[in-house]
C-alpha cells in the first residue's frame, strides 16, 4: 500500500488546481467590497447546479458567466448536477480528510436538508452576507428569506429564487381540475387510473405527501418549529390512511409509483395521466416551449395553498476561490440577473428582491415582464402560499411514507 | 527462452489489482461498524433489493446466454449480409448503458414506440392497454435491456470458441451419422459450454451491479441494491453512509458466494 | 432452411437498430406524444443546444475521451508484465490468480469503491480526474491482462530466442521483436478498455462526486429534467466516438 499512497498522493497535489488564493474566509468578512473585487480578479468559480434545463444552463452560462468575465476576469465554470446532495457528499468527504483550504466546489445551488447538512455539520462559509452590494434589495425580515425550509440562514447563503408547488392540466381534455387537496381526493376515485405521484425521497413527490400531510393535519400551523414526534405520529396516521386509500385509484392502481418527476411529466405529456405538478412553475412554459406538452397546458395553485421555499447559493468552507465567488454571487443577486431570469424566454424564476426595497421605478419593471400562458402568475400564487417544514419533519415524512404506503 | 518479467514490472498492476480492489474493499469493511450492520441487516427492503438484483442478474444472464447461442450459431452460417449483421452485433457492444437505457424506455414503455405501434394496428385503445415493460415489478425492461446488450457479447465469445478442434468434432459427428441436430446437442453444445458458462458469470456479475439501467427502467419498489445503496451514501445525512457500504459489501458477498466457486470450477483446468 | 438464415439475419439487424431510432427520431422532433407513430413537428433545437457553449457538450465530450485514453494507456502498459508471466510461463497456483485477476470484473464495483471514496478524499482525489480514472483502472485493467495473455500464449517464442542469442537485451528483444508482433493484440485491448471506461456512469459519479463532467453524466442531467430531446441528442453524441473507435480497431 505504501508505493501506491506516496504515488497517489504525489499525482494528487499535482491535479489540485490555482493555488488557494482567497480560502481564507476569516479574512474576507468585514472588508470593503471593492477589495474584495480587486482580491477576486481574475479567479476561477467552480459553481455546482441543477443542470436538468437547457434555459437555466444557458442563463448561468451566457448570461451571468458572460457579465462575471467581462466585468471582473472570473472565469465561471459550471457544473451541472443531477442532485446537489452528491456534491454535499463529496465536500463532506473533503472536510473529513482535513482538505480546508482547498476545496473542488466554490459555490452551489442548494436549499431544505442539503442546507441544513452543510450548516450542521460546519461546511458552509458564513457572515459575509451584509457586504455584497446586491444584498440591499433584500427583505431579511422576511422569515420565507431568513429561514431555509424552517433553519435560520445566519449568513450562510444568499438568496436566488423564489419557487412555489403548482398544478398542470391539460384544458383541452379536463377543463376544470380540482382545486383543493379535499376536492383532488375525491377527484381521483372519480377517475381511476388517472393520477400519480413520484415515491419519496423523490423530490417533488415528496412535496405532494407533504400538501396531504398539511390538509391532514389541518393545515400547517401546527407543524411549525422543531419535529415533534406526537404532533407528527397523529398527521401521520391520517396521511397515510388517505394515501392508501386512493391508491388503488392511482396510475396501475398504485402497484408502481413513478420514481422521478420527469417519468410522471413524460405520462402527462402523453395523457397516461391528467394532472402533473412541479416545484418550479416555470418548467411547465419551458415544456410547452420544447414542444412535450401541448400548448393548451395551464398551471395553478391550490384555493388551500401550495408550498413554496426560497433557493440559495452557498460556499463552502473550503472554497479556494471564496472572493470570486462572492462577486459571483452578488452578480446573481443583482437586479439585472434577477430581472432577466424573470423573463418566461429566459427562464422564469421569480425574483428574491423586495418589491418595497426595490423602489417603485424598478418594481414596475418587474410588473412590465410577459407573462407565459401555461405558467400561472408567481403573485398570484404567492397570495396562498404555505411555509416549509424543517427538514427533520420531512425526512420522516418520507421514511413514514416509504415503510406505510410505498412497500403495502 | 524463458524470461519471466521481474517483479518490479508486476508491481503496478498488483497495486491496480490489490491496492485498488482489494484495498477498497479492506477500507469498505472498515468503515462499517457493529451499530451499521444492525440498522442494515434487519431492514426488510435491504433483501428485497438484493433479491431483485439477483432475479435481474439471473434472468438476464439466461435470456443472455439462450440468445447469445442462437445468434453464434446464426453467425457461423454464411449468407448474405452476415457481415453487416456481424459488423451491427459488435457495434452494440460498444454503445453505452446508460444510452441504449434511454432508447429501450423510448421503445418499450406504455406510451413508447411499441405501444403506438400497438395502438396504431387496433390492438390497444390507450397506452395501459399495453403490457408495462418499464418500471415494473419484475424489472421486465431491465431484464430486456441486459439481454439485448449482452446477447452480442455472448456470441462474440462463442464464436472465438468455435474455432478449430470444436469443427473437426461435428464433422466426425455428421460423417458418423448424427444430424443436425444431434450434432449440436452432443458435440457443440458440450464443447462451449466452459465458454458460455464464462461469459454468463461475467454477464451475471454485469447485470448484479446494475446501477444506471434501473435507475432508468425500475420501479420505486423493489429497487435494485446498487440503487438503494448509492441513495444512502448520498444521503444528506451523513451517518447512512456507513450503512450504504454495508449495503454495497452484502451485495459484493452474495456475488462472491455465488459465483466464486464457479469461477473455480472454470480455472481448474489451469495448473 | 435457407431463406430462414438471412431471413434471421435481418431480423437481428432490426432488434439491434430498434432501440436507437427513437433516439435518433426524439432529438430532432419538436414533441412527440402518443399515439403519433413519427414526430409531427420537427425543430432543430436540442442539436443547436447540444452544441451551444451552455449545453458543456465540448468538454464534457474532451473529458470523457481523455479519461478513457488515459485508463486504456495506462490499463496495457500495466497489463504487459503479468500478461507475458500468465501468458508464458506456467507455475503454480496460476488457475488461482487468474480467478483473482478476473474477479473485479464479477464483482459489483460498488464496495470497493465507497472504501476507497475516503482515501482518496483524503489524498485530494475525489472530484479530480486522475482520481475517476484510478476508478475506471479496477474494471479495465482485467480485460487488458486477459486479451494480452492469450495473444503472449499463441506468441511463437523462437523469434525472442533468435534475437536473444544474437546479442539483443531483453528490453530490445521486447521492443523489437515481441512488441511488433502483438500489435493487433495491443489495439484490441487498447480499443477494449477505451469502451469499458467510456461507458462508465456510477464510477464517475461516486469518485468525481459530479465535478468531473463525463457525457453521461450531461445525460442523466437531461433525463432527470425530462427533456427527451436533449437526452437524444446527447445519447447519438456519446455513442459515436465508440463506433469510430470500432471502426478503427478492426480496419487494423
Amino acid at each position: 500500500m505504501r508505493p501506491l499512497l506516496i504515488a497517489t498522493a504525489l499525482v494528487g497535489s499535482l491535479s489540485l488546481h490555482a493555488q488557494a488564493e482567497t480560502a481564507d474566509g476569516a479574512a474576507l468578512i468585514g472588508q470593503d467590497w471593492a477589495k474584495i473585487a480587486e482580491m477576486a480578479k481574475g479567479g476561477e468559480v467552480n459553481f455546482f447546479h441543477w443542470g436538468g434545463s437547457d434555459t437555466i444552463n444557458r442563463y448561468i452560462v451566457e448570461n451571468i458567466g458572460g457579465r462575471l468575465q467581462a466585468e471582473y476576469g472570473i472565469t465561471l465554470n459550471s457544473v451541472p448536477v443531477a442532485d446537489a446532495a452528491e456534491v454535499v457528499a463529496l465536500i463532506a468527504a473533503e472536510k473529513q480528510v482535513g482538505n480546508v483550504d482547498a476545496g473542488t466546489v466554490d459555490l452551489i445551488w442548494i436549499n431544505g436538508e442539503n442546507f441544513k447538512a452543510m450548516k450542521a455539520e460546519g461546511l458552509a462559509f458564513c457572515g459575509y452576507v451584509e457586504t455584497l452590494p446586491a444584498n440591499a434589495l433584500v427583505d431579511w425580515t422576511d422569515a420565507s428569506i431568513a429561514h431555509d425550509f424552517g433553519v435560520p440562514v445566519e449568513g450562510c447563503e444568499v438568496p436566488w429564487n423564489r419557487a412555489q408547488f403548482a398544478f398542470a392540466h391539460d384544458s383541452a381534455t379536463l377543463a376544470e381540475p380540482p382545486q383543493d387537496i379535499a376536492a383532488l381526493l375525491d377527484w381521483i376515485k372519480a377517475n381511476p387510473g388517472q393520477f400519480t405521484y413520484p415515491a419519496p425521497p423523490d423530490f417533488t413527490g415528496s412535496v405532494f405527501v407533504r400538501h396531504v400531510f398539511y390538509h391532514a393535519a389541518g393545515g400547517p400551523a401546527a407543524l411549525m418549529g422543531p419535529f415533534d414526534q406526537a404532533k407528527y405520529d397523529a398527521a401521520a396516521a391520517k396521511t397515510w390512511a388517505i394515501l392508501n386509500e386512493i391508491e388503488p385509484f392511482l396510475w396501475r392502481q398504485g402497484k408502481t409509483y413513478p420514481t422521478t418527476v420527469a417519468q410522471l411529466n413524460d405520462l402527462f405529456a402523453n395523457g397516461e395521466v391528467a394532472l402533473t405538478f412541479n416545484y418550479d412553475a416555470a418548467q411547465f412554459g419551458q415544456a410547452v416551449d420544447a414542444g412535450i406538452y401541448p400548448d393548451t397546458v395551464r398551471s395553478y395553485g391550490l384555493a388551500d395553498g401550495t408550498i413554496g421555499n426560497t433557493n440559495y447559493t452557498l460556499i463552502p468552507f473550503n472554497s479556494p476561490n471564496k472572493a470570486a465567488a462572492m462577486v459571483a454571487q452578488d452578480v446573481l443577486l443583482s437586479w439585472e440577473a434577477q430581472l432577466a431570469k424573470a423573463d418566461p424566454a429566459v427562464w422564469g424564476a421569480a425574483t428574491v428582491l423586495s418589491m418595497d426595497q426595490a423602489g417603485a421605478e424598478l418594481a414596475a419593471q418587474f410588473q412590465a415582464l410577459p407573462q407565459h400562458p401555461s405558467v400561472v402568475s408567481p403573485n398570484e400564487l404567492a397570495e396562498l402560499a404555505l411555509p416549509e417544514l424543517q427538514a427533520d419533519w420531512i425526512a420522516a415524512i418520507e421514511r413514514g411514507w416509504i415503510a406505510e404506503v410505498g412497500q403495502k | 527462452m524463458r524470461t519471466a518479467p521481474p517483479l518490479w514490472a508486476l508491481l503496478p498492476a498488483l497495486l491496480v489489482l490489490a491496492g485498488l480492489s482489494g484495498g477498497g474493499l479492506a477500507l469498505a469493511l472498515g468503515r462499517v461498524g457493529w451499530a451499521d450492520w444492525a440498522a442494515v441487516l434487519p431492514d426488510g427492503r435491504v433483501w428485497a433489493a438484493l433479491g431483485f438484483s439477483l432475479w435481474i442478474a439471473l434472468a438476464s444472464s439466461l435470456l443472455a446466454a439462450v440468445l447469445g447461442l442462437a445468434l453464434a450459431m446464426l453467425l457461423r452460417q454464411s449468407f448474405r449480409g452476415r457481415r453487416v449483421v456481424g459488423g451491427m452485433v459488435a457495434a452494440s457492444l460498444t454503445l453505452p448503458h446508460a444510452v441504449v437505457a434511454v432508447g429501450m424506455l423510448f421503445l418499450l414503455s406504455q406510451s413508447g414506440w411499441l405501444s403506438r405501434l400497438a395502438f396504431a394496428l387496433g390492438l390497444t385503445d390507450a397506452p395501459a392497454d399495453f403490457p408495462a415493460l418499464t418500471h415494473d415489478g419484475w424489472g421486465l425492461g431491465i431484464i430486456l435491456h441486459y439481454a439485448w446488450k449482452e446477447a452480442p457479447f455472448v456470441a462474440l465469445v462463442l464464436l472465438a470458441a468455435l474455432r478449430g478442434r470444436i469443427v473437426e468434432q461435428e464433422q466426425a459427428a455428421r460423417s458418423l451419422g448424427a444430424g443436425a441436430w444431434g450434432a449440436f446437442r452432443h458435440v457443440t453444445l458440450p464443447a462451449l459450454a466452459p465458454a458460455l458458462l464464462g461469459a454468463s458469470v461475467i454477464t451475471f456479475g454485469f447485470a448484479l451491479g446494475a446501477y444506471e439501467v434501473p435507475l432508468i427502467l425500475g420501479t420505486h419498489d423493489p429497487q435494485a441494491l446498487p440503487v438503494l445503496a448509492w441513495q444512502a451514501f448520498a444521503d444528506a445525512d451523513l451517518t447512512r453512509q456507513p450503512q450504504a457500504v454495508a449495503m454495497a459489501l452484502l451485495l459484493t458477498g452474495a456475488a462472491a458466494a455465488l459465483l466464486l466457486p464457479l469461477l473455480f470450477w472454470l480455472a481448474r483446468g489451469t495448473p | 432452411m435457407k431463406r430462414l438464415v438471412p431471413l434471421s439475419g435481418a431480423a437481428v439487424s432490426l432488434l439491434l437498430i430498434l432501440p436507437l431510432l427513437p433516439l435518433i427520431f426524439r432529438s430532432i422532433a419538436h414533441g412527440w406524444r402518443f399515439p403519433d407513430l413519427w414526430p409531427q413537428q420537427f425543430s432543430l433545437r436540442a442539436w443547436a443546444f447540444a452544441f451551444s457553449s451552455g449545453a458543456g457538450t465540448g468538454p464534457a465530450l474532451a473529458e470523457t475521451v481523455i479519461i478513457a485514453l488515459m485508463v486504456a494507456l495506462i490499463s496495457v502498459v500495466v497489463a504487459l508484465p503479468p500478461a507475458q508471466l500468465i501468458g508464458q510461463h506456467n507455475f503454480r497456483g496460476k488457475g488461482l490468480l487468474l480467478a483473482l485477476i478476473a474477479l473485479p470484473l464479477l464483482l459489483p464495483p460498488f464496495a470497493a469503491l465507497m472504501g476507497l471514496h475516503g482515501l482518496f478524499a483524503r489524498l485530494h482525489l475525489t472530484g479530480t480526474r486522475t482520481g475517476v480514472i484510478l476508478a475506471h483502472l479496477i474494471p479495465a485493467l482485467p480485460y487488458a491482462i486477459f486479451i494480452l495473455a492469450a495473444l503472449f500464449a499463441r506468441l511463437d517464442r523462437g523469434y525472442v530466442a533468435q534475437a536473444r542469442s544474437l546479442g539483443a537485451s531483453p528490453w530490445q528483444a521486447f521492443v523489437r521483436v515481441t512488441l511488433p508482433m502483438i500489435r493487433p493484440g495491443l489495439m484490441l485491448a487498447f480499443a477494449l478498455t477505451f469502451l469499458v471506461s467510456w461507458g462508465q456512469y456510477a464510477l464517475t459519479l461516486m469518485i468525481g462526486g459530479g465535478r468531473v463532467e463525463t457525457l453521461p453524466l450531461l445525460l442523466f442531467s437531461t433525463l432527470s429534467a425530462g427533456r427527451n430531446d436533449l437526452t437524444g441528442a446527447l445519447g447519438l453524441i456519446y455513442i459515436l466516438p465508440g463506433l469510430i473507435i470500432l471502426a478503427l480497431t478492426v480496419r487494423k
